[in-house]
């Protein structure tokens, strides 16, 4: 077990440079999770930790030594892969046990340790077969298996989860937040997921184009997002955004004054959560006519058109499964009955706005 | 899925009447084989001996060292095909993994060499054999035959090893092998099917020669190939086909017997299950 640096790690391809000054550092033991749109560069900077890419620019330490020029066997690491990668022609077993032969370990040692393995994950009855005798969820288990048994430095895993169905995916998710639990080894994990992110992780790294957008743990990440695009990008159904002038530490919403921060002026971004919307009267309340009311039992999601002063201008980086266009969401909790096109009375609290700079998408606090 | 009856009886007659097309020459073949000399050209054809002549075989057996023969085209293959493994495996495997300089124009350049015929190369091949030494050597027809095979052979491999997740050999480096060790290790097991296509293919090249074979060992009777020896036996004084048919029955029996014993390889989908 050990800390990972790293130090401004640059990554080009040509003139295409997909990672841009990364840097981190994780603590003994962390459980990290990078997280961005496909083609932010998560997978490139888990290779080049890997040492399956070489980086264009700075340095990697792991436990204190700088791996950054060693091939991938000697930095004592594993890595679990999105298709889990199993050698086809070996067992389950000596899929296992592979990195420890190469390592000449002694078989009764790889032995024991496969099994150790195989029991903590569940697969001890599928040691003799061959990974295309099982199912997607047993290979992805042997894989992990395979990551264990050598007890390596840290753990690497790119979209460990992501060629699962829905169910297994969150079964295995609690089942890997555990294994880090029991043998708490310092894990990477990369997903496009925020979902996993959000659930797995100590501390979450958005990326964006080859760059990193905020660093935090899951909470921070979610009340105090530093930009616009980690705003978008954490929460489901994303964040609500509206535009607005500041003025003397207030902005026009739904027709009325509403307190924001005073550090804020001239025009501006308003970000307000679906959830921090509420049915009935509060601290800041209006009348809203809603378009479409989706029921997922006890909860509500309630669609509405914005204001016409308020509508954002531009369309905003949102989540992958948002198709809300200009309209804002309500997440009501035990609402009761809403019907389309009646106005009704929604509130929410001004503690709970977001301001941005809408010119460079930054937090204004 | 049901199929309408009647697309289906074309489909049907197209098969059988395409391997009727193809299988009707080596019928014959047997046929002119059993049959008495003196038969085979009668009107109308006999499409069966009356009395088939199985002493055919040994009889050519005992007249012709054909077994010789039949050796000295196998330790040519066999040498042929070592070769042009070894160096394709590592070429293909080059071209498919790894983005070099040039590396696609390097692709194309071995591609043309096989588009070239091969009666083409005889004369240059022949010019280096002489000065090297090495005419009517087995070394000349192994190392001719390997130039032969071995664009098509990096060609087949590159086309399997492209199908390979690269994650497999990812895997098998951050398990501590070296680029080297996980081709051996992981590579080259799981590629086991292509590779038994492919040295099969090859194989078959080196079999089938006859110009070179013709060209580089005509005054070394005791390195004749297979195929060069039969065709000395058509008009020493006069052809007898029977004879002929036989002795190309002898030759082409070892190549069946390689492919049944290859086709579980073959066939084998030994990469499922690698990926999800
Ligand atoms: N060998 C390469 N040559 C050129 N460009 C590459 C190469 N490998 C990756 N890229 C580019 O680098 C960028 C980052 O790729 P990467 O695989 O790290 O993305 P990712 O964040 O893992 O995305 P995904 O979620 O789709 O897996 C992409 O724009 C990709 O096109
Ligand atoms: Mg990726």
């Amino acid at each position: 077990m050990a800390d990972i640096v790293i130090d401004r790690v640059r990554k080009s391809y040509g003139a295409l440079t997909v990672l841009k000054d990364f840097s981190i550092e994780v603590a003994d033991g962390e459980f990290v999770v990078l997280v961005g749109p496909s083609g932010c560069g998560k997978s490139t900077m888990l290779k080049i930790l890997a040492g399956l890419e070489e980086a264009s620019a700075g340095t990697i330490r792991i436990g204190g030594r700088d791996v950054t020029d060693l091939a991938p066997g000697d930095r004592d690491i594993a890595m679990v892969f999105q298709n889990h990668a199993l050698y086809p022609h070996l067992t389950v077993a000596s899929n296992m046990g592979f990195g420890l032969k190469m390592r000449g370990t002694p078989a009764a040692e790889i032995n024991r340790r496969v099994q150790d393995a195989a029991r903590i994950l569940d697969v001890e009855h599928l040691l003799g077969r061959r990974p295309r005798q099982l199912s997607g969820g047993q290979r992805q288990r042997v894989a992990l298996g395979r990551a264990i048994v050598r007890e390596p430095q840290a753990f690497l895993m790119d979209e460990p989860l992501s060629n699962l169905d829905a169910k297994l995916r969150v079964h295995m998710r609690a089942e890997i937040g555990a294994l880090h639990q029991r043998l708490g080894v310092t894990t990477i994990y990369v997903t496009h997921d925020q979902i996993e992110a959000m659930t797995m992780a100590n501390r979450i790294v958005i990326m964006r184009d080859g760059e990193i957008q905020q660093i935090a743990d899951p909470e921070t990440m979610f009340e105090r997002p530093a930009n616009l695009f980690v705003a978008g990008f954490i929460g489901s159904p994303g964040m609500n955004f509206l535009t607005a002038e500041a003025c003397n530490g207030q902005v026009q919403l739904f027709g009325q004054p509403v307190p924001v921060t005073a550090a804020a002026a001239g025009p501006v971004t308003i970000g307000l959560r679906p959830e921090h919307l509420e049915a009935g009267r509060g601290a800041v309340t209006f009348e809203a006519r809603p378009v479409l009311v989706e029921s997922l039992g006890s909860e509500k999601y309630l669609y509405f058109e914005a204001p016409e002063a308020n509508r954002p201008p531009r369309r905003l980086a949102r989540g992958d499964e948002d198709h809300r266009g200009d309209r804002l969401i309500a997440r009501l909790m035990n609402a009761g009955p809403v019907a389309v096109g009646h106005p009704m009375t929604l509130s929410f609290d001004p503690s709970r706005l977001h301001v941005f700079d809408p010119a460079s998408g930054r937090a204004i606090r | 899925m049901r199929t309408r009856p009647l697309p289906r009886l074309f489909l049907y007659a197209s098969v059988i009447l395409t391997c009727a097309i193809l299988l009707f020459p080596i019928y014959w073949l047997v046929v002119t084989a059993l049959s008495q000399p003196d038969q085979l050209r009668q009107l109308p054809p006999k499409f069966w001996p009356d009395q088939p002549r199985w002493s055919v075989f040994g009889a050519i057996l005992a007249e012709r060292p054909i077994l010789l023969w039949l050796g000295n085209s196998a330790l040519a293959a066999i040498g042929a095909v070592s070769i042009s493994m070894v160096v394709s495996v590592l070429a293909g495997y080059s071209l498919s993994r790894f983005r070099v300089r040039g590396g696609q124009s390097l692709g194309l350049f071995i591609l043309t060499a096989k588009m070239l015929p091969a009666t083409l190369l005889v004369i240059p091949l022949f010019g280096i054999f002489r000065t090297t030494g090495l005419i009517g050597s087995m070394w000349s027809i192994i190392l001719a035959h390997a130039t032969l095979i071995i664009p098509f052979t990096t060609w087949m491999l590159k086309g399997y090893f492209d199908t390979i997740p690269r994650e497999l050999e990812q895997a098998a480096m951050v398990d501590g092998c070296s680029p080297l060790g996980a081709l051996v290790r992981v590579i080259l097991p799981v590629s086991a099917p292509g590779l038994a296509a492919t040295a099969l293919y090859g194989f078959v090249l080196s079999w089938s020669d006859y110009a070179y074979a013709r060209t580089f060992l005509t005054n070394a009777q005791g390195n004749w190939t297979a195929n060069l020896g039969i065709t000395t036996m058509k008009g020493e004084y006069i052809s007898n086909w029977a004879d002929i048919s036989a002795a190309a029955i002898l030759v082409a029996l070892p190549i069946l017997g390689i492919y049944l014993f290859l086709e579980r390889y073959l066939v084998g989908g030994l990469t499922a299950g690698s990926e999800k």
